[in-house]
């Protein structure tokens, strides 16, 4: 099973990961990208830490083959 | 890794096939992993050994009587030695035993449909994390080693005949399950509400807690001997998350977690942040 690896970024600030973990292919490692994204961005944005969040993905130590970008957008509404 | 635990061979409770030993033994873990791991390692722990954690933590946290500590010096208890993420009593299997936890660190868990599996509780020396089987016998979630442990089996019979003997025995069992309740409820709210960060915090203050009871603390560092993926299973969160989460606390100098041991690097930050109220661990018999 191939080793990926997930690098977070959360606006300018980049967390990466190291480790990597076994997915048996590219399929089930966006999955977990996904996730992990999802999951750090609601709590960055609920504690408003951070308002982009990226997941790239990579095999080893190639460059990334994926990549997952979650952005929040508030938009006020004066007539609202 | 914990996707091995599947492969690993179920060693059934409550057969005639445990060896009861209590010669001479150190406090070291020969288990191998892999296709040893299907052998059963016997290894010989003495037997006030095995009680020792239950009999500190019952004294402080139910102020166990003299007459009740013999009670639990006489039960006869079979320990067998475990290695690390092995399971010992599988989620729809009937229980025949209870098991006694001597060395190691073991983690109670459910695995739904999807193979996701969620980390439900902790354990540490001198717990009973399957107690409940004494009386609910197919058991309704995973009982698995963390580390390599020393585990001692008290048949349900010899439960049984201790309670009925000595029903301050039964009671204070009863309460330690109620107090296994307890927690539950503080580790719904924790997954339900909590940031991930105060949610790892608070599971970690919350085993120091524990720890503290049975004199396993060593300053202002614990052992917590989980992956990064068995910390997302405990809180809700993926491996990766984990990961960010850990990094975290230590770049905020709040606490460090490195192969498995916790060290606090600023107790007040790290309280606040964990948001840790210690009453539902009910450690003391005069709350």
């Amino acid at each position: 099973m191939p080793l990926f690896h997930f690098d977070i970024h959360e606006d300018s600030r980049l967390t990466p990961d190291e480790d990597g973990q076994n997915f048996a292919n590219v399929d089930v490692a966006r999955k977990e990208a996904m996730l992990t994204g999802a999951s750090i961005a609601r709590e960055a944005f609920v504690a408003g830490s951070a308002d982009h969040v990226v997941v790239d993905v990579r095999e080893d130590e190639h460059a990334p083959c994926l990549k997952i970008s979650i952005t929040l957008e508030v938009e006020e509404l004066s007539d609202g | 890794m914990c996707r091995q635990v599947a492969s690993l061979t179920f060693v059934g409770t409550g057969r005639g096939d445990r060896g009861f030993l209590s010669d001479g033994a150190t406090g070291a873990l020969n288990c191998k992993q892999g296709s040893n791991s299907r052998d059963r390692s016997f290894s010989k722990v003495p037997s006030d050994a095995i009680r020792a954690a239950l009999i500190k933590r019952l004294r402080i946290s139910s102020a166990i009587a003299d007459e009740d500590i013999k009670e639990i010096e006489a039960l006869p208890i079979s320990v067998r030695q475990y290695p690390a993420e092995t399971a010992v009593v599988r989620d729809g299997e009937r229980a025949t035993d209870c098991c006694l936890i001597a060395d190691g660190f073991c983690a109670r868990s459910k695995t739904i449909a999807s193979g996701k599996r969620q980390i439900l509780s902790l354990h540490i020396p001198g717990e009973i994390p399957d107690l409940m089987s004494l009386f609910l016998h197919v058991m309704d979630h995973d009982l698995s080693t963390l580390t390599p442990a020393t585990l001692g089996f008290i048949s349900h019979e010899t439960l049984q005949k201790l309670h009925r003997r000595s029903p301050t025995v039964a009671e204070m069992f009863w309460r330690d399950t109620l107090i296994d309740a307890a927690m539950f409820r503080e580790w719904i709210v924790n997954v339900g509400q909590r940031p991930a960060p105060a949610r790892l915090a608070h599971v970690m203050i919350e085993l120091r807690e524990r720890l503290r009871l049975i004199g396993r603390l060593d300053g202002n560092s614990f052992e917590m001997p989980l992956t990064q993926e068995q910390i997302g299973e405990a809180l809700g969160i993926t491996a990766v998350h984990a990961n960010r989460v850990i990094r975290q606390l230590r770049q905020e100098g709040i606490v460090e977690l490195n192969r498995g041991r916790v060290t606090v690097l600023d107790e007040r930050k790290f309280q606040e942040l964990a948001d840790f109220d210690g009453r539902y661990l009910h450690q003391s018999p005069t709350l």
